[in-house]
């Protein structure tokens, strides 16, 4: 017999929530790390402009990956989750916000979590595009100038920790009502 | 004129500081875009009926940030602006848009 093993809505959950989100976070850490590790005094080190290239580019892959994601979340995966079951129907498996609603230890699940998770998102995202646009515009300068560097540090920073949380909501939720 | 502790290739440190502010002020529309809507004073409409409100409240927020952001780079780019001043203020306008997302500060209302 033919029995799919993910179903669509299966696989956008893991398209926003692994692929999308961990390589966010995997780009975000690498970038707070870069940040760290690569500042230098001199503007004329050679290696430092190289140094700065791959940055700048790492910085608009975290942003383009946040976006995709919140994008992804809220127009592909969120109408599902919040669907609204037929009258009378018992088996709420397919219709997460309402499963959650059902019980009054998962009401949390909804009424925080998914609640935050709506909105953060999209605070993270407009964050890393400062950042990004930041790290392109002020390529050459970006690792020598500290004040720069400190504020691009801080934005991203907060970007991760928002992210992180967002992504454990994520995971609460989607271990007690996932989309299938 | 460029100081000693904010220059780019034009000079100036003012591009950076309208990206900054503006993704503060972004960030603030978001928490007041949901702080509005919780309260009942303005509910954004769904641009897209299956995703609900917040596709209206998100983008209504990130049309905010577009034009708070063009307009500060239009009168900032060439400039050279105080920082600090800056910084604190796009951090603040983060923490405060954040608060605004977390629903036990919308329930106190």
């Amino acid at each position: 017999m033919d029995t799919m093993l993910f179903t669509g809505r299966s696989i956008w959950t893991m398209i926003h929530g692994i692929v999308l989100g961990g390589a966010a976070l995997m780009g975000l850490s690498a970038a707070l790390f870069s940040l760290r590790a690569m500042r230098v005094a001199d503007a004329s080190d050679v290696a430092a402009e190289h140094q700065t290239r791959h940055l700048a580019w790492l910085t608009v892959f975290v942003a383009v990956v946040l976006w995709l994601t919140v994008l992804v979340g809220t127009y592909v995966n969120f109408p599902p989750y919040r669907a609204t079951p037929p009258e009378g129907l018992t088996d709420l498996s397919q219709f997460p916000r309402s499963l959650l609603q059902s019980n009054p230890g998962t009401v949390w699940l909804h009424a925080f979590a998914m609640e935050i998770k709506e909105h953060v998102p999209w605070i993270a995202a407009m964050l890393a595009t400062a950042v990004a646009f930041v790290g392109v515009r002020y390529r050459s300068t970006l690792l020598i100038d500290a004040l720069l560097r400190r504020m691009s540090t801080a934005l991203l920073a907060i970007c991760f920790l928002l992210v992180s949380a967002v992504s454990l909501l994520g995971v609460f939720v989607n271990k007690v009502a996932p989309l299938e | 004129m460029a100081d000693s502790k904010g220059t780019n290739e034009a000079g100036a440190n003012g591009a950076a500081l309208a990206a900054f502010l503006g993704a503060g002020i972004g960030a603030f529309a978001v928490g007041v875009m949901v702080i509005l809507n919780e309260s009942g004073l303005f509910e954004a409409p769904a641009l897209y009926e299956p995703a609900g409100g917040v596709s209206g409240r998100t983008t209504i927020a990130v049309v905010i940030w577009v034009i708070a952001w063009a307009v500060l780079h239009n009168r900032w780019r060439d400039r050279q602006v105080e920082s600090r001043r800056v910084h604190l203020a796009t951090l603040l306008l983060i923490a405060l848009g954040v608060l605004l997302t977390f629903p036990p500060v919308w329930r106190l209302l």
